[in-house]
This record gives structure tokens, sequence and C-alpha cells, in this order.
């Protein structure tokens, strides 16, 4: 199904039913291994929803139930997918964690087979372990969309960072980013080294030697570790949260000398291409990773953009699995 | 006690590095005349006569890396399933680590775990079961454990079993006082600062999948710092199940120093790589973690020229439930004893090792590092013997495995070797004739 629409996904309008269907996979778990004209088909999509009218709301998921199970503590990423399903016409239920019988020892496969008794056509995951999504994937019904797993992958931030690049730019390929701060424990870097090279960018990532795993390199991407050298030539700065705990002697010396060394400021910001732009999936540590009042700049800012873009992504997200789901329905 | 008469069998012993076509004549427990002409040797009255076909003879294997789960884990493994699951797969003597609940940091536990655990199998027969002693008071790497009286209650060495003693006073405060009771302390050498919170091999695969990584370096740098103390200290020191090419390497090179280290490694390290986490697979949670491609190679290097002793299952017993969740959070272990010949044998199947050199990795080679008995067949020599077809193929399913945890590795992999019949002290505990009728399998 949708293969009349998958050819012209440009010019797919969002009030077609159900008709959108660029993944070919049951599930949305990582970037990793997607195709250019498929990551290019939800790209398209979500555009023609990010052009909507704010209060628009769309029926295409009626009937549809989503269910978002979040392991680990998010406002931004829950409160997205929660909002890109009401507007699609979805039945979002929101499972609680913290109170119920998961903080209780029940495993996640114990919560995977409860869930899935209850028929979500959609489950919003996220964990604190890697492989988490690809395992409750394994024992349930629904499509799974890993919004988020420890350390490997967050494939709809990465496709709302390039949403919010082509908008902006009009372009992805050959541009010059510069991923900078924690590597080593960061799924957003992952999910956006695969889909930015899928896309035809030139991936550098700044980062101290310690916050970069092995081997990185193998993914195809330039390392510096040098800050004013990494962000020479570049067209967008996307920064990473550095959690608190990180901070104090342990991967790195202090918060002070992080900020020193990586914290991005208008100065350092002068070396990069005279209107690069600034990018971070949030949520900030101000004086961390940014200066205060770069942050604030909407000229070189594009970090509420983000979070604007992330519902119209997540929209086509959810669309293009729903279409997947109930098209295995009813066959 | 009837007397036993093997006819028609390829005998292969690794002590006397003999591989000839003849018979087998088991008395009282013992083999008490042997032949290198087939059918020449004559049955005693009453004997039982046993065509072997030509299919080879051969020492019981010896597994120097067990962990029994009792007492204190029978959710995971009974001594009934784990002595089902030895002789069925050859295993004629097991060496239990003392990571059980509680620790077998005493004596009195030691030997009656011992005695718990031998005679319990489905024939009531008696697997030979040995135990280490706790290297140090509950594994806790601190104070030393009663290591001589653990000696005298039959501990065969001291190990802190799948922790790594880590305090370098500790390690040479063992090795020394180990020394003078002449048993060998096993270490599992993995620095547990650097594999802190590790959850697979640290390189590409492990940065592609967001795991936590474990540096090679977490080896190398426990047996490099435990054969400086040594140097010190003199005594017997083997590594467990070594996996990658620097510790490899350290063995080759202490060995020629002229130290006295030995060491094992189990299939999964000789065999398989950290691209098979790729899936988040917990069957391949393996601690210490499956390595490099280089690191597979040089453990095969390692086996073929003598630099790894012994093969050990590193049966290491999980249940369902701690099996069942992220990579990351699962339990490391595998079901290993009844895969640990065939995996082995694929190595010579494969043209990696030489038969011979595959029998003294699992019977003679073990018998001598723990000097206990077993692992040879000559006149006069405890009748611990297994019979096995080299050729017949199965395929290894964990849902088949008498041990209580199926969780393998090596799931629906093709091997070739089954064993046919085993004896202990020449009493059959196995035949692979009733096995079949009982189970319809392999």
């Amino acid at each position: 199904m949708g293969n009349q629409n998958r050819q012209d996904n440009g010019s797919a309008k969002a009030d077609d039913q159900l008709g959108f269907a660029p993944l070919q996979d049951k599930h949305l778990l990582g970037i990793e291994g997607l195709q250019r004209p498929v990551v290019e088909g939800i790209l398209d999509r979500a555009n023609t929803f990010a052009d909507l009218p704010p209060r628009e709301t769309l029926s295409h998921l009626k009937g549809v139930t989503v269910f978002t199970i979040f392991f680990e503590n998010s406002t931004r990423t829950r409160v997205s997918f929660d909002l890109a399903a009401r507007k699609m016409g979805a039945s979002v239920v929101n499972v609680p964690v913290a109170t119920s019988s998961i903080k209780k020892g029940e495993s996640l496969i114990d919560t995977a087979v409860t869930l899935n008794a209850m028929h979500p056509d959609i489950l919003v995951m996220r964990h604190q372990n890697s492989g988490a999504s690809l395992l409750l994937s394994n024992y349930v019904d629904a499509a799974v969309i890993n919004a988020g797993d420890g350390r490997h992958e967050h494939p709809t931030q990465a496709l709302l960072d390039a949403l919010t690049i082509r908008r902006r730019l009009g372009h992805i390929e050959g541009l010059n980013i510069a991923i900078c701060g924690d590597i080593a424990n960061s799924r957003v870097a992952r999910s956006n080294i695969h889909l930015l090279s899928i896309l035809g960018a030139n991936i550098r990532l700044i980062s101290p030697t310690t916050l970069l795993p092995q081997h990185i390199t193998e993914m195809g991407v330039t390392v510096y570790h040098d800050m004013a050298e990494g962000l020479d030539g570049t067209d967008i700065v996307m920064l990473l949260r550095l959690q608190q705990e990180r901070m104090q002697g342990a991967e790195t010396p202090s918060q002070r000398e992080y900020f020193h060394r990586y914290g991005l400021t208008r100065e350092k910001l002068a070396l990069a291409k005279p209107k690069a732009l600034i990018m971070h999936p949030g949520p900030m540590n101000r004086g961390v990773e940014i200066s205060s009042e770069l942050a604030d700049d909407v000229e070189r800012s594009l970090i509420t953009t983000q979070v604007e873009i992330g519902v119209a992504v997540r929209m086509a997200c959810l669309e293009s699995l729903a279409a997947g789901v109930l098209g295995r329905q009813k066959s | 006690m009837t007397d036993v008469l093997i006819q028609n069998a390829r005998l292969i012993d690794p002590a006397s590095q003999t591989d000839s076509h003849g018979d087998c004549l088991i008395r009282e427990g013992r083999i008490a005349e042997l032949s290198d002409q087939p059918n020449t040797l004559k049955a005693p009255k009453g004997a039982e006569i046993i065509n072997a076909n030509g299919h080879v003879l051969t020492p019981g294997i010896i597994d120097m890396r067990v962990q029994s789960c009792h007492p204190g884990a029978a959710h995971r493994e009974t001594p009934q399933s784990l002595a089902n699951a030895a002789i069925k797969s050859g295993i004629t003597s097991i060496i239990c680590l003392p990571n059980t609940y509680p620790v077998l940091d005493d004596p009195e536990m030691l030997l009656s775990q011992c005695r718990m655990m031998s005679g319990l199998s489905t024939a009531g027969q008696d697997l030979r079961v040995y135990s280490y002693g706790a290297a140090t008071v509950g594994l806790k790497g601190e104070a030393m454990a009663e290591l001589g009286l653990l000696a005298e209650a039959g501990a065969v060495g001291f190990t802190d079993a799948t922790k790594t003693i880590a305090n370098s006073l500790t390690m040479r405060r063992v090795l020394s006082y180990a020394s003078m009771l002449n048993r060998p302390v096993i270490q599992h050498a993995e620095d547990p600062m650097l594999a802190e919170n590790g959850e697979m091999h640290e390189g590409e695969h492990s940065t592609r999948l967001g795991l936590r990584g474990i540096p090679d370096a977490a080896e190398d740098i426990v047996i490099s710092r435990d054969l400086s103390i040594l140097r010190l200290t003199g005594g017997h020191y083997h590594v467990a199940h070594i996996a990658t090419a620097k510790g490899v390497a350290l063995i080759r090179a202490a060995k020629a120093e002229g130290l006295n280290v030995t060491c094992d490694t189990a299939p999964p390290y000789a065999l398989l790589n950290d691209i098979a986490v790729r899936d988040y697979d917990t069957r391949f949670r393996l601690s210490p973690p499956l390595r490099s491609e280089v690191d597979r190679q040089a453990v095969i290097e390692g086996l073929a020229d003598g630099t790894i002793d012994a093969m050990a299952s590193d049966h290491s017993p999980q249940d369902r439930d701690v099996k069942s969740l992220p990579f990351g959070l699962a339990e490391p272990g595998y079901s290993g004893l009844e895969t640990l010949l065939s995996m082995t044998l694929s190595l010579w199947h494969g043209g990696y090792l030489p038969l011979m050199r595959v029998f003294a990795l699992l019977s003679h080679n073990p018998a001598q590092i723990l000097k206990i008995d077993g692992g040879q067949m000559a006149v006069g020599a405890t009748a611990d013997l297994t019979m096995i077809d080299l050729d017949r193929a199965w395929q290894v399913r964990g849902a088949d495995f008498a041990s209580l945890s199926v969780s393998t590795p090596f799931e629906g992999a093709p091997v070739q070797g089954v064993v046919i019949g085993t004896w202990i002290g020449g009493k059959k505990v196995y035949d692979h004739k009733l096995d079949l009728h009982a189970n319809g399998t392999r």
C-alpha cells in the first residue's frame, strides 16, 4: 500500500488518508540502515505537517491507539509524541512508569506482554538501556518507535534535526556539521551521525577524548579535540547535553573547565561560517554547553524551532507506521 | 562389578600421545589391558563386550571451570541436571567454582558440596566432582580464606570465581600461601575498575550499539601484574578463560621465561567474536565478553601452539528471567557443558587443531594442571572413558539440553561429534542408545 504516494512524497497532501508509508520496516528503532529515499520521504511528509496552521487537527489516525512509555524522565519528547498523536486524531495513553508495577520489579518483557494485550497500534518507548526497543519489538504486535534507547539511537530527534536544517538552509548535502560534546553517552549523536551522513553532510565531532567512544571514526566522521579548529568552516554547530555527574572529575575535570574548552560562546562561534546556526536537543545546561546569551539569539539559535518541528516529524513517523500496522491488519 | 571389553576402538590417549586401533579391557574400575590391534584381547568370563565400530575411545573429559549453582541456585541448575548434562557430553570430572550461596570459603561447606554433588545423576552414578576453594573470605578480595584447611578438605586450587583478585597485596599473599600448599591460583583476569559497568568488548561494535565497552586491556593489565607478583612469590598461576590476543601473548612469553603459568579458554572465545552481539541478543552476553576477530584468532593460535593448556566449558547457567532483559541488564553466562566437546572438535574439523591436541586440552592437561586423577588411558589407570562418534552431526538446541539452563551462544549451530558412551570408574554411566530411546533427540 501507499505505492502511488511513495513515488511523489513531496507532493503528498496533509489530508491524504493513511496513504503514506515510506518506512518499509514495521518499527522505527534507529536510523542506521535506513535508505536515503525513505528518510527523505519522511522529511517531505513532515514538512507538509510543519506548514499546517497551529490549531489544525487531522483525523488520519482516527481509531489508532498510541501508547507512550518512558522509563527515563522526559518532558519534551513525551509531550511532543503525545501532541503529535493527538494532532493526527489518534488516542493516546501515557503509561506511567514511576508509579507502576514496572518500578516494583516487573521486567520489560512482562510489561510488554501486558501492554500488548490491550492492543495498542503503536508503542513509543524510551529506555535507559541500549537495545531495549529492539527487545520490546520482539514481544509486541504493535509498531514500536524508539524514543531513545540508552546510548544507542534516538531516531526522531535526528529526523527533526535534519528537517529543521533543511527548512532553514534548503539543503543538507555538503554542509559541514559539527556535533559537539558528550558523544560517548549520546544516542542523539549516533542517530545524527547516521542520518546526516545518509543525507550527504560532512560530520565533525568536537569532544574531549574522554567523551569519545572508541573507533568512532569508523562511522565516517572527523574528530577534533580543539573547538576552534573544529568550528572552522562549519555551517551548523550541534551541541549535546552534558550530564552533571560527568562534569565533576569523572569524564571531565570540572564544569568551568568544560565550558572553557567546549562551551559555545559568541567568540568561538565567530570561528565558524558567518551565519552558522546553533542546535541543541535539549534540555540545555546554560553556561555549560552554551552561553545563555547565545542560546536566546533567535538569529543564530534553532533550538526552539527544533522543538516545533519535532511535533511535525513525529506526526509523519506515527502516520507511516500506522499505515503499516493497519495495512497488515487488512491483509 | 562386571568386566567390560571394548573392542575395535580408535584409542586416543593424549597422555602417551598414542592413537591406535585396538581394544580396551576394564576390570575392577581400572584399565586392565590395552591392545593396539583390534579384536585381539580375550574377554574374561561374564564380561560385557562392546564393539566400538572404530569410534574413538579416549579419557573422560575433565571440565575445569563449572559453576555448579549448588548450593543456593537450584533454579539455574541442580546437582542432578548438572550431572546429566555432564555425562551425556563425555565429561567424567568437573571442577566447581566456589561462588555458591553460601560461598565455598569454609572447609566444611566445600566437603559437603563435593559429597552432595557426587552420585546424584539419573543412574546414581558417580560424576567426579571437585571444587576450588575461595581465595578470599566471601570472595570479597580482601582477607585470605582458610586456604590450608580448604586444601585438606579437597580444594584443588583457589579462586575468587567470577571476580578478579584485584588487590595486588592480597594477590601476592594468596599466591605465596597457595604455593606452600602446592595448589594453583586461578584468576578471572579483568581489571574491575577499567571494566566498570562494561557490557561488551570495546570496539567499533560497542560504539555502534551504544553499549559500554570493556577494553581488551582490562585482561592483560591483570595478567601482567599477576606475572610480576608471581616472580616475587613463586607458585602456580592459572588464568581462566583467556580471551584476548595480548593476554595470550603475555602467557606465551611467561612460559618462555620459565614461570609456572597455565591458562584455559572456553569455546566461545575460540569460535565467536563481538559482532555476534549486533542484535543485543543476550545469549552473547558473556564474561569475559566476546572479543574481536583478532583476539579470537589469537586464542586459536594459543590453543594450537600450546600456550593455552586447557579447554573448559565455563558452564555458567542462567535462568530465562535474567536473560530476558535488555542486554546491559542481562546476566552474563551460558550453558556450556553440552557443547564443550563438539565445539572443541569443530576446531579439529576445521583444520585448526590436531585431534590429539583436542583431547589433551579436554582431559590430560586439566588433570595435570590440577594434579587430579584421570586424563590418561594406560594399564592400571582409572577407567574414566568416553566413546565418541567424531563425525555424527547434530544441531545445537538449548531447549534439548539436560542442563536447566538453555541459553547458549551456539544456538542453532550445526556441529559434529556425539558421545556414544561414558564410563566412570569402569561403570557405564551414559549410553547414547538408551538416551536416544528416552528422548528421541540426536
